[in-house]
């Protein structure tokens, strides 16, 4: 039987969560072979969030089905209020599987999804939520320029021809110094990279004075809620291998995929790249108050059982 | 860089949801006061869970910004493989806020929510499904007769049936027993309980199947079709635990035309927040393992010194109650503002 009031009546006001949710899915099974730096690679992801993340944001984790070590790191940074939603799944639902979860109950009006081994820099944020406030029709907005399969932005370049306010430019526009870190990323060889730089081009965007490139990816990008909310649930029947149709998807609905024009997140891959390992960086932790110091709040919470059950007896 | 093949791209296959996916909300800030038991309490719905529920499920807990301790718990319980989803929240999004996340995210077709602080009873389940297959419209099957209209007589989803000749309307006396035990776990005094005892429940009744349902459901547990889940969310959600807002959720469900349900038994119990011997003799009864009867002797009164008697006496008086539960209640917000901004 209840004895007494639930105290979560008295709560007058919840914490209203921020506009954009940053969303991590994680899958780390054990700390050897491909995996091996893959936790080290986790933490610098991390930290990268927590130092160069500008405009207010809630983090969420989802983790599908980590070793020990991967959620004793992840459950101390919930505690220490660095990471504000962490989910930790018993099985791997997959990449498809955590989409779902993520994409249908995030509360922010924006999503900013990463896989586990990206790497932020400052400005990240801002400079994708300013592409996607000043395009009406954005869809993804990755924040690394890049090259993709031109089946995934033919809704993009219509767009542009057609939109009298916009300038549509082509070149080669990404660096390729920024071209070859992204595919050397990915275990291209140089040679390969440098063929396909050559080959191929960019294309620019400029509209409402804000310029972006034409492509976007799944493995980082910025979304408004109410569009991702369009294509779920995914498939989810393997643990990756089926995400690539989000990119197919948007495009196909009339969305248009962006990237940034500068190369604002960089792939790290399952390799903490050299000079690069994980700092301590300033973060939105918990601030230890006076009512936090055990000799204070100790009283307190005895005073308040005391009263408790003088009162309900 | 990336070095070699992620394995996971090898094909292997990802885990399949089970057809039912039960969903509980904790909220433990610390474990004094009204919350002393509540960990307790939860340990038995968890074992009564897996005692009584008749078929596989997937549990996902929410936890809403408790205690270290009480999460501590729940990690542990996740390692062990008894909790399949934990949700942590750095805050307490209040009980409509982490609706919207179970209603919206529950991958299951049928998602059963539940307070924490709910014994399950071997049944509930096979009741509340013939419950939801005699009625196609069910929004939410509760497996404890409902008492209470939270809709106050403003429900319009059910007037329909009133035409079909497959539905009957009518009264259904519970028996004693049951109306004690609801009044028993809400902690109802004499007058209400007698007002429960001399009022009939409004019942329907599916006469091709003969299947009984109460109109109207609870919040501490109920049964939602994900078709309808996904179909109320957002809840607003400001509060931490505001009627107007868990009440929104009856709203949607009733002007999207879909039925508030109950089961005529009790195959549900409201544990509350005490542990007593008839609760732990329930549970043992239920799971086959002897329940811990520490609380139930810990809380066995002592004998009391003078000046606890003088307190108790005085405790009594209405204006030193009210002093009381200001003061309790500036110390819960005292604790619990500091708890939010861990």
């Amino acid at each position: 039987m209840r004895i007494g009031q639930n105290p979560a009546k008295s709560i007058d006001s919840v914490p209203q969560p921020a506009r954009v949710t940053v969303a991590i899915v994680t899958y780390i099974p054990f700390l050897s072979g491909y995996y091996a730096q893959s936790l080290d690679v986790l933490k610098a992801c991390l930290e990268s969030i927590w130092g160069n993340t500008d405009p207010p944001y809630d983090l969420l984790v989802f983790d599908n089905a980590s070793c020990p070590e991967t959620r004793a790191f992840l459950t101390g940074a919930h505690q220490q209020n660095r990471i504000q939603y962490l989910v930790l799944s018993d099985k791997n639902v997959g990449k498809g599987g955590a989409w779902n979860f993520i994409f249908q109950a995030v509360p922010g009006e924006f999503i900013a999804y990463a896989d586990s081994d990206i790497r932020f820099y400052p400005g990240w944020l801002s400079s994708s939520l300013a592409i996607l406030d000043a395009y009406p029709r954005a869809g993804m907005v990755t924040a690394c320029p890049m090259r993709t399969p031109e089946a995934f932005y033919t809704t993009t370049l219509e767009w542009a021809r057609q939109e009298s306010g916009a300038t549509l430019e082509n070149g080669k526009y990404i660096p390729w110094e920024v071209y070859l870190q992204h595919v050397l990323s990915l275990g291209t060889s140089e040679e390969q990279a440098r063929e396909w730089y050559k080959s191929r081009s960019d294309w620019r965007l400029t509209f409402n004075g804000i310029q972006a490139l034409i492509g976007a990816a799944h493995f980082q990008f910025t979304v408004r809620k109410t569009i991702i909310q369009e294509f779920v649930p995914f498939s989810m029947n393997r643990p990756m291998g089926q995400v690539r149709s989000l990119d197919e998807q948007i495009n196909q609905a009339g969305y248009l995929r962006l990237t940034t024009c500068e190369p604002l997140v960089t792939h790290m891959g399952n390799r903490v790249p050299e000079g690069t390992s994980p700092r301590s960086a300033a973060s939105p932790g918990r601030s230890r108050s006076l009512f936090d110091l055990p000799f204070i709040r100790k009283p307190l919470l005895r005073l308040y059982d005391a009263i408790f059950r003088l009162y309900h007896q | 860089m990336r070095t070699g093949k992620n394995p996971a791209k090898d094909g292997l296959p990802a885990y399949t949801p089970h057809r039912l996916g039960i969903a509980l909300i904790v909220y433990i800030p610390f474990t004094q006061g009204y919350f002393e038991n509540s960990l307790q309490v939860f340990g038995y719905q968890l074992a009564s869970l897996r005692a009584a529920t008749s078929e596989p499920f997937d549990l996902l807990v929410f936890d809403n910004g408790s205690c270290l301790e009480a999460v501590s718990k729940l990690k542990d319980l996740h390692a062990l493989g008894q909790i399949d989803w934990l949700v942590l929240s750095a805050h307490n999004m209040g009980k409509a806020g982490a609706w919207n996340w179970i209603f919206a995210a529950m991958p299951n077709e049928l998602i059963c929510y539940a307070d924490s602080d709910v014994l399950f009873r071997p049944g509930w389940l096979p009741a509340s499904l013939q419950v939801l297959q005699a009625f196609p419209k069910a929004g939410m099957v509760g497996a404890q007769p409902n008492f209470y209209d939270v809709m106050e007589g403003e429900g319009q989803a059910h007037q329909a049936l009133h035409f079909d000749p497959e539905y009957r309307f009518g009264d259904y006396w519970p028996d004693q027993g049951t109306v004690d035990e609801y009044c028993f776990g809400i902690g109802a005094n004499d007058e209400l309980a007698a007002q429960f005892h001399n009022t009939p429940l409004p019942s329907i009744t599916h006469q091709p199947s003969d299947t009984q349902a109460i109109l109207g459901a609870s919040h501490m547990q109920f049964i939602i079709p994900r078709q309808v889940a996904r179909q109320v969310v957002p809840l607003p959600a400001t509060r931490g635990l505001l009627r107007a807002e868990t009440m929104s959720l009856d709203h949607k469900i009733d002007q999207l035309g879909y039925l508030h349900l109950s089961t005529p038994r009790a195959h549900v119990f409201h544990m509350g927040n005490t542990v007593n011997e008839r609760l732990l003799q329930e549970v043992e009864q239920i799971t086959a393992i002897p329940a811990s009867h520490e609380t139930a002797r810990k809380r066995a009164p002592a004998r009391a010194s003078r000046t606890q008697r003088w307190l108790t006496s005085l405790a009594k008086r209405p204006r030193f109650q009210r002093l009381l539960l200001r003061a309790y209640n500036l110390l819960f917000r005292v604790l619990y503002s500091e708890s939010q901004e861990k």
